[in-house]
């Protein structure tokens, strides 16, 4: 009957988890149910639960669970149907079965088991760990390549192709398997591939060079071979369709769940490999269990998808990462805003602390230790705080806001002073130099700034505010011709027109190239200059376009700067 | 860089200024340049009375050899004044009533006062006095171009004009027309 050939009895009284496979999952379990064989009851089997896992249907019998109890692999199913059940006779599922049936019967238990040891693959030496289900310890877990002296699958209809082609010195124990193991000659033999005659190994699926398809010359011998072939005989061999089915009968309800389980784990098909993507690869050929293949699993096609598969994971965990670490990013922005006021918050205090110098001695001494402190903490984060631009939502009001711009400006033209010597930044932008043009001055700042750049109406704004932070102090000065600069004292108009005199007065004329020269300033700002001296009467020029001979128009024309000789000029020619 | 004075072939002392290549610059500062116009405005003065120079064009300038030469170049330091720059001292002359555009209605040439008018006239009478011809009806080339040399030879007949018509105010003078143009006779000090 349908039962004693698609089944194998199972000892009910271990737990039911202790019977799956390790990439088995129990989807579903129901009591009280009892079992059809065929269209008849099943005396044995009326009161018992069934579970429904991702491999294989168990029942196990509530009476004498070691005896009774049986499972049935999902692969045999090839239809199910649902009964709701009326009056009196219980809801039902029906599974119609099909595929070569396990040979005889439920001693078989010894094969069944051989799947939990561990074995070691012969082609790469990887030791597989047992437990797994039938299909997926077939094969090498690394490589992929068929076991090859594994004993048959008894409960797998893919396992058994695989089986017959063992050597039947792995069967011997099986004598019930004896009548199928002779096998043609020609299954030992390499086989050639298709497509590149390389002689492969004939255990495997695809070409071991060019990785195409294999299978698909033996398959047409294997299905003819059940057909040409005796197998043992069965009873119920040439029995209707009832002999073919199986009925579970749902006394307690519960069935509509198990029939949905029971269709999903039959759709997903499990047993037919356990990786996604070769179920769906499998699924073509599901129409024909007997062609249910392992796909491109065997061999170096095999290895490399393998590896691929296994890149890609850690691609993406890299991507995971670096998720993280750009998340961290956006907070260290959070990070630095908080270093930046929490230092302006200890410059406050320290600014604080001098003034009422008096009245909190103690406090004097021990703020700014801890100032230092948590100032070095912050550097030593990376938090470098000393050159953070200073922005308006540091500031109290506008007006400190300036003053504290003054401060920063005046770090940037003299290099600031409590910073270190061999600092390259304390060498300010005019360090050397004492006149210096505003535009230039605002680039140097901003660049300086780097962020929160200042716009040109605030530095302006600044600039009255930058001689109390200056020493020497520098003075802003717009020349006739709108030029802006930043000077220091020796540039005031005063004392440059004083060193101009003294300086014409001992060498002589000059020319505006010459004095920029001996001022080591640019032309057009000594050009600038000389003209405010001359506007103050400082010094007079003599246009060489008046010359007698050469000048004039079209031959360079050349002033040369004098001291001013009409002042204090007293006539000294003929009176009369 | 010391400035000397400077005498010239025709005697006249030139000042150390002259010397000094600013001098023929016009100079943007006007406190400069004030003081610039004025010691030319005096050198002008001092040379045309050395030289009895009455007319300055500005085209004495432009050509060499004009009797302006020795105060408008210094050829020592290859430096002339320029015409627009004489154009301009000119014209503050005319401001201070040290000149005055001859002939009128232009700006290129002045006659140069380097006795006002007032004085002029003053000169006038004293060599009419001098020389015992009041009373007596001269004409205009009696006076500009006499006999013996006087202060008065060469003075160009605008300014003698002038002269005659401040002495005719006070009368000292009489305008006569006769046949062959203008005479005037000069009438003693009325009392």
């Amino acid at each position: 009957m349908a039962l004693r050939r698609y089944t194998q009895s199972t000892d009910g009284t271990i737990p039911i988890q202790a019977l799956l496979y390790n990439d088995e999952e129990l989807f579903a379990t129901q009591d009280n149910v009892g079992i059809y064989d065929g269209s008849q009851k099943s005396l044995d089997h009326q009161n018992g639960t069934v579970h429904i896992t991702s491999h294989r249907l168990f029942y196990i019998d509530s009476h004498r669970p070691g005896r009774k109890s049986f499972e049935m692999a999902l692969s045999y199913i090839s239809r199910t149907e649902h009964y709701a059940g009326l009056f009196k006779s219980s809801p039902k599922i029906t599974c119609h079965l099909s595929g070569d049936p396990i040979t005889s019967g439920s001693h078989e238990q010894g094969t069944t088991h051989a799947h939990f040891d561990s074995w070691e693959c012969e082609v790469c030496a990887y030791r597989n760990p047992p437990g797994l289900s039938p299909t997926a310890a077939r094969v090498c877990a690394l490589c992929g390549v068929p076991r090859t002296a594994v004993p048959p699958s008894t409960n797998s209809v893919l396992s058994h192709h695989l089986s017959r082609s063992l050597p039947s010195s792995a069967l011997s124990s099986s004598t019930t398997l004896a009548p199928v193991l002779p096998l043609s000659a020609g299954h030992k033999n390499p086989v050639a591939c298709p497509a590149c005659t390389f002689l492969n190994h004939p255990y495997l699926r695809s070409c071991e060079m060019c990785a195409s398809d294999l299978t698909k010359q033996p398959m047409g011998e294997y299905r003819s071979a059940p057909s040409s072939r005796p197998i043992t005989p069965d009873p119920d061999d040439g029995d209707d369709d009832s002999a073919r089915m199986m009925k579970v009968s749902f006394r307690k309800g519960g069935d509509k769940h198990s029939y949905a389980v029971l269709r999903r784990s039959l759709k997903s098909k499990a047993w037919e490999g356990s990786s996604p993507g070769f179920t769906s690869l499998s699924a073509v050929n599901s129409t024909d269990p007997d062609n249910g293949t392992t796909g491109g699993r065997s061999g170096i096609s095999g290895i490399l998808r393998t590896v691929e598969t296994s890149a890609k994971g850690r691609e993406t965990d890299m991507r995971d990462a670096l998720q993280d670490l750009e998340a961290l990013m956006v907070k260290a922005k959070d990070m630095v805003r908080l270093a930046a006021e929490l230092n302006e918050k200890l410059t406050a205090a320290v600014a604080t602390v001098p003034t009422d110098a008096g009245s909190g001695k103690g406090l004097a001494d021990s703020q700014p230790e801890e100032a230092t402190f948590i100032r070095s903490s912050l550097s030593q984060l990376g938090l470098q705080i000393s050159n953070t631009p200073v922005t308006l939502d540091m500031m109290k009001d506008e007006r400190a806001w300036f003053d504290e711009l003054a401060r920063e400006l005046a770090g940037v033209l003299q290099g600031a002073p409590h910073t270190r010597r061999d600092d390259i930044i304390t060498s300010g932008m005019m360090k050397s130099r004492g006149i210096i043009a505003l535009d230039e001055v605002w680039g140097g700042w901003n660049r300086a700034r780097g962020v929160a750049l200042i716009p040109p109406s605030t530095f302006l704004q600044v600039l009255p505010h930058l001689t109390a932070h200056t020493s020497p102090t520098i003075r802003h000065r717009a020349f006739a011709s709108g030029l802006n600069v930043l000077h220091t004292p020796p540039y005031s108009t005063a004392a440059f027109a004083a060193r101009l005199s003294g300086f014409l007065a001992i060498s002589g004329a000059k020319t505006t190239l010459e004095i920029s020269r001996e001022e080591q300033l640019t032309v057009a700002l000594v050009t600038e200059m000389i003209d405010a001296a001359e506007q103050d009467g400082g010094v007079c020029r003599d246009d060489s376009s008046s010359a007698i001979v050469g000048g004039g128009s079209g031959t360079g024309v050349e002033v040369r700067w004098w001291t001013n000789i009409f002042v204090g000029y007293n006539w000294d020619g003929q009176d009369n | 860089m010391s400035l000397s004075t400077y005498t010239t072939t025709s005697g006249f002392l030139l000042p150390s200024i002259h010397s000094a290549p600013p001098f023929f610059t016009e100079q943007p500062n006007p406190t400069t340049q004030a003081t610039a116009t004025a010691q030319w405005s005096r050198l002008i003065l001092a040379y045309a009375r050395h030289k009895k120079l009455f007319i300055l064009r500005v085209e004495d300038v432009e050509t060499s050899g004009s009797d302006w030469d020795e105060i408008l170049r210094n050829t020592r330091i290859n430096r002339k004044i320029l015409p627009g720059y004489l154009s301009n001292i000119m014209e503050a002359m005319v401001a201070q009533n040290l000149a005055v555009y001859e002939p009128v209605k232009q700006t290129r040439s002045v006659l140069v006062y380097w006795r006002l008018p007032e004085e002029w006239a003053e000169v006038l009478y004293d060599w009419v006095i001098s020389t015992g011809q009041l009373n007596t009806i001269l004409t205009f080339y009696d006076i500009t171009d006499p006999p013996l040399e006087s202060l008065l030879t060469g003075i160009p007949i605008s300014l003698l004009r002038k002269a005659i018509s401040i002495l005719s105010k006070t009368g000292r003078s009489q305008t006569i027309a006769i046949a062959d143009g203008e005479g005037v006779r000069f009438l003693a000090r009325s009392k």
